[in-house]
């Protein structure tokens, strides 16, 4: 895997999606690609024989009702399931053309390049200037003065840094909702990020709250392949530029986000996007 | 090779690997240490049969039955202090088991909110007062006491009745098995009372809201509705604290009176095999003396060990069916 | 008189006997309290902190009893509390669902309740019949056995608190383990884990029997761990128990001061135990 390169920031044209979703192969512009993969709650099949692209520097949207797979799905792109026995995921999800579900794999290190953000704000018990700094000591051995640069850069990164930068020192948990999850946007970034998953960063705030981060993804995307779980059409429809829409365990339909909102091919998309269910 | 993911340089894949030893080690430490516990308890069973062998291998079975304690003529018999640790107990579970009640209700029914907490804790606060405190309380305050103005009513009144009056016969002394028991029911019921007030309050809302709804009174509800759904529980509690009761040493070292006898009289002195060892373990002259003291607490050891075996399985039952 | 009116006065009688069990319980511990500063008051005076434990017909103090106390209490807990705290970790961290953490946790609870004058056997047979004397390390040896199950008790639930979603977090900056545990968990959970410590502490504080016959006691000023030291509990024993009323003056102003440790300790765990949740 290589660091993002300065020079690839230049917008990129929207590659077509495959037509045969079925059994794509990586091309330019993917950074990672999900292939036939089944996710397995014991031996619940949560996941059914997943394959899809997720594009660089762009954003892909999940969504779908309750309970269909998108969260769990997510979750798999770092591994994060591993924490919890019982849970297992078969197939492949290449990379930069490598598999990370092989056995075998570091896991700490995948998921050092891949950030997750959560539902719910999940500052440290510590100062602000630690939660950010907690990442990057992982990996790195900085001075104190690059630390605190790469601190200030990730806080305004996160459009938080106006807001906390006399109170670096004080508590990440005394912050408010939405500042605590912009911090936890500002930890995610701090690191050298490849890839960032969202899980419905939004749903526990307010609608400003929301707009802000909503805002921060518009600006994120430049620089990172984002895949974003939303239980909001409207977040997806706005934010992102494919749309995976899922069901029951199973991908109903994938496409560029315009498409899917407007002409999409299943008429199991069409009746979720149009309300008449979930 | 596609593994190994390398981040910024070598050092990273480095930390990564010092990491993974770092799992390696913290783990094996946690699991050592709580292998510790289980050993603790190995221990304790394996030093105190050994201890006790001797006894045990000169006296047989008869040691349980025999009340003789002679130093002199080396003959022991664990039968006055078992009886004695048994009675106390009985005496502490009469009293305390209502009391206790009687508290877990009031505070989680009765008492306005504010006044929760704070009496939560003081009640709370019997539990962590000391036991020697209890027991030099029990010799120059209450012992004296009851002596004085309890006995001898209790002597004049049920002591009087044929048969069951033998039970309070005998001159006042103050201490005695009656006194021991009482205090140990003083000290005992706060543990047994929160246990209470726990699982009462697993009870769910909505359940005791519906009996509330059809106008069921307070007391109704707690003894047709919120009982039966934490008996299991309010057993477990109870059983807490009988083991409680049962392993109670300076408390009961001090007013006890400290006589290796069986009476019939709840007003004489007796023992109990934690005061008998408290009392004599270390005037004990004697390989026999010293290792029928051992058998005593090895007795001791698996009466509570069954008792709380027994208290902590229920109370797994009953988390398991609030829990679901 | 008509059901209704009986179970009115049912209710009455079952509530009145609930507020009656209450103030009965309550007037003990006023009782217990009152005239333990009745009687203890009279010993508290410089001296008491000041001079050794005196023979019997003499005037003195405690000192050499709190001396001992306070080294035996700080090595048990200095000793109890790492080791319970990596115990209940492995409980609370490592061993989810499995037959071993759920016979550790069994077992643990009744070593809890345990007697604790049997620790007291098992830590005699252990280190004092081996080594051939009383001595202070085998005391602060057998509080530190009363220490663990409460640490180890107060450490799993204390992680058991701490969200699975702040764990996922720290997991996926990449996060090994051991530091997901070091630096997130303990720190989410350092208030109720030293609210545990204290209350140990406390516990220990006023143990009598497990000092009976390992530490012993020691009419004399002494520092030396390998020998029996004096200590407030054996002391209050001894003096307690005796004919001489100068003896038992000391031992109120002893069970004074023991009760007094033990009082601040439980209220300010609980204060801290409430003061953590009402913060968040």
């Amino acid at each position: 895997m290589s660091p993002p390169q300065a020079s690839a920031r230049l917008a990129m044209p929207v590659v077509p999606s495959d037509p045969d979703v079925r059994d794509p192969q990586l091309v330019p512009g993917q950074k990672a690609v999900i292939r036939n993969v089944d996710f397995f709650y014991d031996t619940f099949r949560a996941l059914k024989n997943i394959s899809l692209p997720l594009h660089d520097k762009r954003v892909t949207a999940f969504i779908g009702p309750s309970g269909c797979g998108k969260s769990t799905l997510l979750r798999i792109l770092n591994r994060i399931y591993e924490l919890y026995p019982g849970q297992r995921a078969t197939g492949e999800v290449l990379v930069d053309g490598e598999n990370i579900l092989a056995p075998g794999l570091d896991l700490n290190l995948l998921r050092a390049k891949i950030g997750m953000v959560f539902q719910k704000p999940t500052p440290f018990p510590m100062s602000i200037y630690d939660n950010i700094a907690f990442g990057i000591r992982l990996y790195e051995r900085l001075t104190r003065p690059e630390l605190d640069d790469r601190i200030e850069a990730a806080l305004r990164r996160a459009a938080l840094w106006d807001e906390v930068k006399d109170k670096l020192r004080q508590s990440g948990l005394g912050l408010s909702g939405g500042q605590q999850q912009r911090l936890c946007i500002a930890r995610a970034v701090a690191v050298e990020l490849e890839i960032l998953l969202l899980d419905e960063p939004a749903s526990a705030l307010d609608p400003l709250s929301t707009q802000r981060i909503e805002e921060l993804i518009a600006e994120l995307k430049d620089d990172y392949c984002i895949a974003i779980v939303t239980h909001n059409m409207q977040q997806a429809a706005r934010s992102s530029d494919y749309t995976a829409f899922m069901y029951l365990g199973e991908l109903i339909e994938f496409d560029e986000t315009e498409r899917i909102f407007t002409h999409p091919t299943q008429k199991q998309t069409e009746d979720y996007i149009t309300g008449r269910f979930g | 090779m596609a593994a190994d993911i390398a981040l910024v340089g070598r050092s990273a894949a480095q930390r990564g690997r010092a990491s993974s030893i770092g799992d390696v080690v913290f783990r094996a430490l946690t699991f050592l240490f709580a292998l510790l516990v289980l050993l603790i308890l190995g221990g304790v069973i394996v030093a105190l049969v050994e201890g006790a062998l001797p006894a045990l291998g000169t006296f047989g079975v008869a040691f349980l039955f025999s009340d003789v304690w002679n130093p002199v003529t080396e003959q022991f018999g664990a039968l006055a202090p078992i009886y004695g640790t048994l009675v106390t107990s009985a005496i502490a579970m009469l009293v305390g088991i209502p009391v206790a009640f009687g508290v877990a209700v009031f505070i989680t029914e009765i008492c306005p909110i504010w006044l929760k907490r704070p009496l939560a804790t003081m009640i709370e606060l019997l539990a962590a007062i000391p036991s020697i405190i209890y027991g030099i309380w029990g010799l120059f305050v209450f012992a004296p006491f009851v002596q004085q103005y309890i006995q001898p009513n209790l002597i004049d009144s049920l002591g009087q009745i044929p048969g069951f009056g033998a039970l309070f016969a005998g001159p006042p002394l103050g201490i005695g098995v009656l006194t021991a028991g009482f205090i140990l029911a003083i000290m005992v019921l706060p543990f047994i009372s929160s246990i209470m007030r726990d699982v009462f309050e697993t009870v769910p809302a909505i359940l005791k809201e519906s009996a509330y709804g059809l106008g069921a009174t307070r007391s109704e509800v707690v003894r047709q509705i919120v009982l039966p759904y934490t008996r299991i529980g309010v057993v477990g509690g109870i059983m807490l604290g009988l083991g409680r009761a049962l392993g109670e040493t300076m408390a009961v070292t001090f007013v006890i009176g400290n006589a290796h006898r069986i009476s019939v009289s709840i007003l004489q002195p007796g023992t109990t095999i934690s005061a008998s060892l408290a009392n004599e373990f270390t005037e004990a002259v004697g390989d026999l003396y010293l290792s029928s003291l051992i058998a005593l607490g090895f007795i001791l050891f698996v009466i509570t060990f069954i008792v709380l075996a027994m208290a902590k399985l229920m109370l797994l039952r009953l988390q398991q069916r609030a829990g679901g | 008189m008509s059901i209704y009116t009986r179970r009115r006065i049912a209710n009455g009688v079952v509530m009145s006997l609930s507020v009656a069990a209450t103030a009965f319980g309550l007037l003990w511990l006023v009782l217990v309290l009152w005239t333990l500063l009745e009687n203890g008051i009279a010993a508290i005076t410089p001296a008491l902190f000041s001079q050794m434990t005196p023979p019997p017909g003499s005037a003195g103090g405690l000192l050499n009893a709190i001396f001992g106390s306070v080294v035996m209490t700080l090595i048990a807990t200095l000793v109890g509390t790492p080791t319970g705290i990596l115990a209940g970790t492995f409980l609370a961290e490592y061993s989810r669902g499995s037959r071993f953490g759920e016979v550790v946790r069994f077992i643990n609870d009744i070593l809890l309740s345990a007697p604790s004058i049997i620790v007291g056997l098992f830590v005699y047979e252990l280190m004092v019949v081996r080594m051939g004397h009383f001595s202070a390390w085998a005391g602060s040896m057998a509080l530190a056995i009363i220490v663990i199950p409460v640490v180890v008790r107060t450490t799993e639930d204390m992680l058991n608190l701490v969200p699975n979603a702040l764990r996922e977090a720290a997991a996926a900056l990449g996060s090994p383990k051991w530091k997901v545990i070091v630096m997130v968990s303990y720190r989410a959970a350092i208030q109720g884990m030293v609210t545990g410590v204290m209350l140990a502490v406390a516990r220990i504080a006023g143990e009598t029997a497990p000092l009976l016959f390992t530490a012993l006691n020691n009419q004399f000023w002494s520092t030396n761990l390998d020998a029996p030291m004096a200590n407030l509990p054996v002391v209050i024993f001894q003096f307690a128990m005796s004919p001489y009323a100068d003896w038992q003056v000391l031992a109120w102003g002893g069970a004074l001061l023991i009760t007094l440790t033990v009082l601040c300790l439980n209220i300010g765990a609980r204060a801290l135990a409430s003061w953590s949740t009402f913060k968040q």
